[in-house]
């Protein structure tokens, strides 16, 4: 299965849709006497010795990491073969992998229409090759997004669930390593091998083990999320609905989820305020892009490097999240955000009492071509993530799925449940499968 | 005058605050690692050892303890500082309202938190063609910062504060070595409105003689009517004086957010089950307390060895304490070293014996100290001129014969022979061995007796 028409496939593909920022070159990169059962992606935020970890920046054009991802290296030992490391939002931040420094991954379904972001080139590669798993990072939806835009299972565990180690931060506290992949079989096979405490990440080693066969009976529908009944969005969500009530007599109801509206405000400021203070590091000397002109002083050295080689997101983010935690703006924005993270998981815990699940749509609409996107607004932008982000605030863990097509293009639904259950998303996005016909485009 | 302290103490432990790098170095970034190098995709861990020691020395300074604590990132720009934040305590330290009491007097202690130091730069070179190296080793070195009130009245004060205090946390955490970079010390001092910062000082000297230096400087200028502007300086040790620092005046920014990488941890539980040693100066108190020597003479002693005022208290139990000093601080001392080679129970016994054989006069000062010399030595104590036995005998029987008072005292009390004794030894100026001195005299004593 790891062989030449494969590595062949992966280089025309890549050619085509920009999926990789380094890959393997040829069949040469394979070893003649290997045992590999499966292969899979890292994304490029997270390390490996042999390949870059760029996490789309330029401030770290060909930066080699001197260790591997804890993700990476448990999936090595499953007998997993890394093909690349797949191209994304630089540092994770965009909706539309178009904040990459090293080009534009581009849609399976369509070349003119976006991948979805940040984890785009991971959903791509999850879409155009079979039986390929994609570790992907999801810190507001990252993961959900652009599965739900290129028609595959995005996976995103419990914050907490998967080690961190290796994995270039965006926000730490929000940061998930989840999997991209056409089944949620294979994310139910190599969930727990990812999974488990990992002492280079103290955030995971508080976890308790999964149940991955755990029944489904209610799922809870906040009103807030219902999309309009006229979109494209809104009929494939609302048969959706009407299959898994009656195909699967699940006890499917309405609620109400007020603080979803905070979410988002709460999530740019804190996974900001976090970031910014992440990217300091990023200087032009240590590791990364190296600035020769060691004569000047450290403030001019620091800040030319900065601002030659951050994209215009990423300095965006930057100050948003300086700002937001300055002396006179930090009780007002960042400490108020903390705050609201806690009454939306106190939200959440209220409604997951008496129900199992929580299902919104993914995105609000189809992948956008480049063009619209290039007139969106920065702010409209974040608004397109608003019911991704809710979850992704909470820690808990979500799973986007194939729900419908329009106009060629897929649409996802998003199925969340409470902190540690992942395995009631396993279940439910197993069943679904049986229920529902997944389409992959045909390509060459 | 107004003095606050914010002092730095290096955590002796065995690897760094987050990583697994040695505290202990070779040569330049010998030490370093992903973590510690702040390098992307690595993140910390807590060197638990490190908390336990931080927790100690809260509960030592009396502080309030908090239920739990968490870290921050503190994120300034500085080519030392390898994520470009340090990771420290902002809302949530160790402990806070604690106190410390030096000369008997209270001084506040506002918060005790750990750190983690940054790296070293060193400037190289012949001057104009300077470059600057840096060194990681000391990146993500454990430290614990503890912070005062400005309750110090005057330099030396501050000095005496700062004696006392890490006298006490060296021996509570165990820190043996005293070497400068161990301790750092920042001071603001006012003797008016405004206060003054002076960063950075190492030594308890310096400390002493920048604020003196800084105390005198602003009182110059309130009595020339100017005023004194609130600035950061720095200490020039080798000129004695302190200069307005080169960094901004304006108070840096440092946009602290919680470390989300390292997460809560339960201190209070942690610290109820602590083990509180005693440490040198509450043990030099209770010294004083017992042994009603005066506070200077047990700081002595304590401060001398651990082990000598071990020694004291075991001495203090055959003899009192004004006959044991003299001795403890004398011959002992000077024979310290030697004596704690071979220190073992038998040598007590032989030093409490000697110390309560002087003080009843059963041997001279000049046998004493010869006896502590030989024990340190590890050679056999030889008297200086034995006589022969009969020489003894004829002395004795002069003396009782001097002294017949002396025969019908020892019927009703047996220590009537010392008088006979101390005689003796004064006589003979300490040439025989008391032992056998006391035997013999005691048999002429009771052969009188029997006779009469």
């Amino acid at each position: 299965m790891i062989d030449f028409p494969l590595i062949e496939k992966v280089l025309r593909l890549d050619e085509r849709h920009k999926v990789f920022v380094d890959r393997v070159r040829g069949i040469e990169d394979i070893p003649s006497d290997h045992d590999f059962s499966f292969h899979f992606s890292a994304k490029d935020n997270l390390c490996t010795s042999e390949f870059q970890a760029t996490a789309g920046s330029k401030i770290l054009q060909g930066y080699r990491p001197p260790f591997d991802a804890t993700a990476v290296r448990r999936l090595r030992e499953a007998g997993g073969f890394l093909l690349g490391k797949t191209n994304m939002d630089e540092f994770g931040f965009g909706t539309f992998s178009t904040n990459s420094a090293f080009g534009v991954p581009k849609n399976p379904f369509d070349l003119e229409r976006s991948c979805g972001g940040s984890s785009g080139g991971a959903a791509a590669a999850a879409c155009l090759l079979e039986d390929h798993l994609a570790l992907g990072v999801s810190t507001g939806g990252s993961i959900s997004c652009p599965a739900s835009f290129c028609g595959v299972v995005g996976f995103t565990p419990t914050y907490g669930r998967v080690s961190r180690w290796g994995l270039i931060d965006y926000a730490n506290s929000l940061d998930k390593i989840g999997l991209l992949s056409r089944s949620a079989k294979d994310v139910r096979k190599y969930l727990p091998f990812i999974s488990g405490p990992d002492a280079r990440d103290p955030t995971s080693l508080a976890q308790p083990s999964m149940d991955l066969d755990e029944k489904v009976r209610s799922i809870a529908i906040p009103e807030e999320a219902m999309p309009s009944s006229e979109s494209e969005m809104g009929k494939a969500f609302l048969s959706a609905m009407e299959k898994l009530e009656n195909d699967l007599d699940l006890r499917v109801e309405k609620v109400s989820l007020k603080a979803l509206k905070y979410a988002l405000p709460a999530y740019y400021i804190l996974a900001t305020s976090e970031a910014s203070t992440n990217l300091a590091r990023y200087c032009g000397m240590r590791f990364g892009v190296l600035n020769e002109e060691t004569d000047e002083h450290f403030n001019e050295f620091f800040s030319k490097t900065r601002s030659a080689c951050f994209g215009k997101e990423a300095k965006r983010r930057i100050l948003l999240g300086t700002f937001s935690r300055m002396v006179g703006f930090r009780d007002r924005y960042y400490m108020k955000a903390l705050a609201v993270r806690e009454l939306i998981n106190h939200e959440y815990g209220r409604v997951f009492q008496d129900h199992d699940l929580i299902l919104t749509p993914t995105m609000p609409f189809i992948s956008p071509r480049f063009d619209e996107i290039a007139r969106m607004r920065p702010v409209e932008m974040y608004e397109a993530d608003y019911l991704t982000v809710p979850a992704n605030l909470g820690g808990l863990p979500h799973v986007s799925v194939p729900c419908g097509y329009a106009s060629g293009m897929p649409m996802g639904m998003q199925f969340v449940a409470p902190h540690w259950r992942e395995g009631r998303l396993l279940t439910i996005s197993q069943e679904w499968e049986e229920i529902f016909q997944y389409r992959f485009p045909e390509v060459g | 005058m107004k003095i606050g302290l914010e002092i730095h103490l290096q955590l002796p432990t065995k690897s760094k605050l987050f990583c697994t790098c040695s505290t202990i170095a070779s040569y330049p970034n010998s030490e370093v690692c992903p973590i510690c190098l702040g390098f992307p995709g690595s993140r910390p861990a807590l060197n638990a050892r490190a908390l336990e020691m931080g927790a100690l020395i809260a509960r030592f300074l009396k502080c309030e303890i908090n239920e739990t604590i968490w870290f921050s990132r503190k994120t300034y720009f500085y080519p030392d500082l390898p994520k470009d934040f340090q990771i420290t305590q902002y809302e949530s330290p160790l402990g806070t309202n604690g106190e410390f009491y030096v000369g008997g007097r209270r001084i506040g202690i506002w918060r005790a938190h750990l750190e983690e130091d940054p790296g070293r730069i060193r400037r190289v070179g012949r001057a104009g063609e300077e470059v600057s190296l840096i060194d990681y080793n000391r990146s993500g070195i454990p430290l614990v910062e503890i912070v005062t009130a400005p309750d110090i009245e005057s330099p030396s004060e501050a000095r005496d504060f700062l004696t006392d205090l890490l006298i006490e946390l060296r021996h509570l955490v165990g820190i043996t070595e005293q070497d400068e970079q161990t301790v750092r010390v920042d001071a603001n001092i006012s003797i008016g409105e405004e206060r003054v910062e002076i960063k950075n000082i190492t030594g308890l000297k310096n400390l002493e003689r920048g604020l003196k230096f800084e105390a005198s400087r602003q009182s110059k200028l309130l009595n020339a009517g100017k005023t004194i502007v609130r600035e950061t300086r720095r200490y020039d040790e080798e000129r004695g004086v302190t200069l307005p620092s080169r960094e901004k005046e304006v108070e840096e920014d440092y946009g602290y957010i919680g470390e989300p990488d390292l997460g809560v941890f339960n201190i209070a539980a942690m610290s109820i089950g602590m083990e509180t040693i005693e440490t040198p100066l509450v043990r030099a108190d209770r010294l004083c307390r017992l042994h009603s020597i005066d506070r200077q003479t047990a700081r002595q002693i304590i401060l001398t060895s651990w082990k000598l005022a071990d020694l004291f208290e075991y001495l203090c139990l055959s003899s009192p304490a004004e006959k044991v000093i003299p001795w403890l601080l004398g011959p002992i001392s000077s024979n310290w070293e030697d004596l704690l080679r071979s220190m073992n129970h038998e040598t007590k016994e032989e030093l409490s014996w000697i110390i309560a054989g002087v003080a009843e006069g059963k041997m001279t000062d000049g046998e004493g100290r010869q006896r502590i010399e030989a024990l340190a030595l590890g050679t056999e104590f030889q008297p200086a001129e034995l006589k022969s036995e009969e020489e003894l005998d004829s002395l004795i029987a002069s003396l009782v014969d001097e002294h017949p008072q002396v025969v019908q005292d020892y019927k009703s009390n047996e220590k009537a022979a010392n008088f006979i004794i101390g005689q003796l030894m004064k006589a003979t100026k300490g040439r025989y061995q008391s032992r056998e001195v006391v035997e013999r005299v005691k048999k002429e004593l009771e052969r009188r007796i029997k006779e009469s």
